[in-house]
């Protein structure tokens, strides 16, 4: 008897021990084994590679909301999208851009920590983020946990910023990054709608060269949506930024290279690039980026 | 009486796998480290996992690859975080379009440091390229933050 026992302990101890083996693997992956009804199966312009190779970290709300913050503008709501058409986005392209949208407002919040409105933005977040099937990668009751105690606001903007990575690596992951890249747009176009509501209450020279320097992130983010410009939406979307990057001509950038030096303070090993980068931008076109920027960004709210 | 002893090996064994497999570090562990490395006064903004095999004899070190776009008058950290699982030790370079700016390895020293700022001073796309000292195996994170507008 005990020697049947062994024959049928042994292989389930060795597909027990697979197993195990099989989930320390896909730490970083993530998988879910949940139907993606949204995947792009089109061509893509470029590979998959080049891809990754240009959407890492293009645009963050973190460093906006940091500069605005940082030049003692205070903080208001005026700047922020409405969640009220929430429930109204029903295509995976509109909860994509919505998603990028609310996810800079969020950044915006967290970066002041302010935390009346957050729970509004969370709980849209939340709801866009299961309309595309990555809701398992936001963390809404922890976040919602913190916002409503006000307690560890530092978690709060690292767990959302997070959670919008997670949710960008499983979608380029599985095949789904023309979603990705909406996302990408929409945190994009939020971010400078903020820059100019801003620049408009408080004139800076350092906002008015932040909103300049937009135009190396625009043609990346160009780059990334061009990839899917065969689907008529991204068409549209494309469209309409080219817009803002034919105003985006007369800003002039130019160069000058310095050598980088590596320095030791206070244990801490610092580099300093010391290239220049002078960017010329006229409050005329300033003022047109930001009034294109407004519409297209009041456009998507909308949707 | 032997069967017995063969059963209790192979519990032993599933045990001691399963406790294995409860203590190796995850990759949102090793983020979490990363994250506590850099500092309360860095803001988390992304992170880069590695994982790579062993170098093969007679071949270049296995490289990962990544970009990113970073800003202009903007003071960054880097901090890289080795799994204790595997004996890699990562060494991570930031390259602009053609030249190397810095790396947490410095070779006149010897030193490897866990974390490096850089102070940015023109926006555009960077590239991280991250390896393993003397080609090892290894599992590590290379985490972006953001330390302050210079």
């Amino acid at each position: 008897m005990s020697k049947y026992l062994i024959y049928i302990l042994i292989p389930l101890f060795l597909f027990s021990a697979c197993k195990s083996d099989k989930q320390k693997e896909s730490d970083f992956s993530q998988e879910f084994e949940i139907p993606d009804s949204v995947i792009y199966d089109g061509n893509l312009e470029i590979s998959e590679q080049a891809m990754e190779e240009i959407v890492q970290n293009i645009s963050s709300p973190v460093e906006i909301a940091a500069l605005i913050k940082s030049l003692g503008v205070p903080y208001s709501n005026d700047y922020l999208a409405t969640t009220d058409y929430v429930d109204t986005y029903n295509t995976s392209y509109k909860m994509a851009l919505g998603l990028g949208i609310y996810g800079a407002d969020l950044g915006y919040q967290n970066m002041y920590n302010k935390t009346g409105s957050v729970l509004d933005y969370i709980s849209a977040i939340k709801t866009l983020a299961d309309g595309i099937r990555v809701g398992q990668f936001f963390d809404f009751t922890t976040l919602k946990r913190l916002v409503t105690n006000n307690q560890n606001l530092d978690s709060l903007m690292y767990i959302s910023v997070q959670n919008f990575n997670q949710m960008d690596r499983y979608l380029r992951e599985n095949n789904r990054g023309n979603l990705s890249s909406l996302i990408v747009a929409g945190i994009w176009i939020e971010s400078m709608y903020l820059l100019g509501g801003v620049v408009k209450e408080s004139p800076s020279a350092e906002i008015a060269e932040k909103i300049g320097e937009q135009k190396i992130i625009l043609s990346n983010l160009m780059l990334l949506l061009n990839n899917y410009d065969r689907d008529p939406k991204f068409k549209d979307l494309i469209n309409d930024l080219d817009e803002i990057q034919t105003i985006y001509r007369d800003v002039t950038i130019t160069y000058e290279k310095g050598d980088p030096e590596a320095i030791e303070e206070d244990g801490m090993l610092v580099i300093k690039q010391n290239d220049k980068q002078f960017i010329e931008i006229s409050n005329e076109t300033m003022m047109r980026i930001i009034d294109k920027t407004a519409e297209i960004r009041n456009k998507i709210i909308h949707l | 009486m032997r069967n017995l002893s063969v059963i209790f090996i192979f519990l032993a064994i599933f045990t001691l796998g399963n406790l294995y497999t409860a203590k190796a570090q995850s990759g949102q562990e090793l983020v979490d480290i990363c994250s506590m490395i850099a500092g309360e006064e860095a803001t988390y903004l992304k992170e880069f996992p590695v994982k790579l095999d062993a170098a093969k004899p007679g071949e270049e070190l296995p490289t990962s690859r990544f970009s990113v776009v970073l800003s202009k008058d903007t003071q960054y950290r880097f901090t890289i975080c080795n799994s204790k699982d595997y004996s890699g030790q990562a060494i991570m370079q930031l390259f602009d379009n053609n030249r190397l700016l810095g790396t947490n390895f410095v070779v006149a020293t010897g030193k490897t440091y866990p974390s490096f700022d850089f102070k940015c001073t023109s926006t555009g796309v960077y590239h991280i390229f991250v390896t393993f000292k003397e080609g090892q195996q290894g599992l590590a994170v290379t985490m972006l933050s953001f330390v302050k507008k210079l």
